[in-house]
């Protein structure tokens, strides 16, 4: 007969392992351990175990030991555990449950309960389990619906600029690359992968605020005069007070880091960027690396009045400081990216 | 008088650990004959050290366990009150407790291997 949940008794008494498995062999594919760490390799091998049936006392590792085990790999919270017991050692069943355990089984065992319990309970976390992934997956689908939004937010402001669309995605995977050699490189800058996604995603909306910027000076062929050049530099302060007035367009902590790579994409570690004239690590260490991504692109892609540079000079250009100076230990990070 | 009788008139129920096995005699059979092999393992002498009984502790709990769950109700009450004295640090007790049962544990076990042999 076909049995599409597994349970996993653990006992170092042969004779109670058998008694269990003969009262659930009707219902379960049933796995047996005689003791602690037998069970927690049979556990971390076998993602589809739909409850554990543990004994407290064993030799070597015991029934607490594997409950840390699985609490430590977050199993427990997926895996409903049921401690055996014969006796009333209240100590030892109060850690039981504080480590997760759902409920407890005492022996003698009485046949008839014990299915009924176990069974409505694997059926609740079966059900508990489902939903949690449902609700996951449309997390999901909705932080990707909004991402895609804001990726085309990005991409029509980038159109009035004669772009294809591919700058912002250009920048969104340097961003990433870059900021996880930094991250890797110098503690100071470490960040999680989790963050440094979040970074990343927001790298796209750096230039959101050349939606204020006249067509005039945005697409104008030839070279931009020193009044034209000071609108054009607003397109950042604009950008930041554009998103200021959506703090709900993305999550709080992505929300901060699109707003300081709005703002401070164009400053740089001398001092001599703009708008805020900030200095050193003064500047988010995610808006200097955008500012780096930002340059390297600008440079090696074509506009209107210019031809695209070539890598190699490209990487000459941004370490000789012609386009401004950028920390050091960015720059280091940088060539290792970027190697030849 | 059969294996089941026998162990009936020894206070063993039967009946109760046949049904906790869904009604599988042979297997309860199967399973008295690997309980005679455990107790045997874990053997308990009278004179244990009373400073250092922890393993002691263990065993008792361990054949407490197996009992009840072949609902061999003499042991099964045997052990728990020797797992309790000596959880309590009552080794003297436990003994007393170890001693009065010892013979009707090897009247079951005796019972069991003539039938299983």
């Amino acid at each position: 007969m076909y049995k599409e949940k597994t349970i996993l008794i653990v006992d170092d008494m042969e004779i109670n392992r058998i008694i269990l498995a003969e009262i659930f062999k009707d219902n379960y594919n049933i796995l047996q351990a005689c003791d602690g760490d037998q069970a927690i390799e049979i556990i971390n091998s076998n993602p589809d175990i739909s409850a554990v049936l543990l004994d407290l006392i064993m030799p070597g590792t015991d029934g607490l030991g594997v409950l840390r085990d699985m609490k430590k790999s977050g199993r427990i919270a997926i895996v409903p555990v049921f401690l055996i017991t014969a006796e009333e050692n209240e100590k030892t069943l109060i850690e039981g449950y504080h480590l997760g355990a759902v409920d407890v089984i005492r022996k003698p065992f009485m046949a008839h309960f014990l299915k009924h319990r176990i069974n409505n309970i694997v059926e609740l976390y079966g059900h508990r389990n489902d939903l949690a992934k449902i609700v996951e997956e449309q997390v999901a689908r909705l932080n990707h619906l909004n991402q895609s939004m804001i990726e085309i937010l990005a991409t029509a402001v980038e159109f009035r600029d004669c772009e294809s669309g591919e700058h912002v995605k250009r920048i969104a995977g340097m961003t990433k690359a870059l900021m996880t050699e930094v991250s890797k490189r110098y503690p100071e800058y470490y960040m999680t992968a989790d963050e440094i996604d979040k970074i990343s995603k927001s790298s796209v909306l750096h230039d959101i605020g050349k939606i204020s910027i006249p067509d005039s000076i945005l697409t104008k062929p030839g070279k931009l005069t020193p009044e034209e050049y000071e609108i054009m530099k607003q397109h950042t302060v604009k950008g930041y007070e554009f998103l200021m007035q959506f703090p709900n367009i993305i999550d709080e902590s992505t929300y901060k880091y699109s707003c300081d790579i709005c703002r401070y994409h164009h400053e740089r570690w001398d001092g001599r960027g703009y708008p805020d004239k900030l200095k050193g690590d003064e500047i988010p260490i995610w808006a200097q690396v955008v500012s780096v991504a930002d340059v390297y692109d600008a440079l090696t892609a074509e506009r209107v009045y210019k031809k695209p540079f070539s890598h190699e000079k490209a990487v000459d250009m941004i370490k000789n400081g012609e386009c401004g100076l950028f920390n050091p230990k960015l720059i280091e990070a940088f060539e290792a990216l970027t190697p030849g | 008088m059969d294996l089941f009788d026998e162990l009936t008139h020894l206070g063993v129920d039967v009946s109760g650990g046949v049904s906790r096995l869904g009604g599988n005699k042979a297997l309860y059979k199967r399973l008295l004959g690997s309980f005679v092999k455990s107790i045997k393992e874990y053997d308990i002498q009278i004179d244990f050290d009373e400073n250092d009984y922890d393993e002691i502790i263990k065993k008792a709990h361990a054949i407490k366990g197996i009992a009840g769950n072949l609902s061999i109700t003499p042991l099964y009450d045997g052990y728990a009150q020797i797992v309790s004295f000596l959880r309590n640090a009552e080794p003297r007790n436990a003994k007393e407790v170890l001693k009065k049962i010892l013979p009707v544990q090897n009247e079951i076990t005796a019972c069991i291997e003539k039938h299983l042999n």
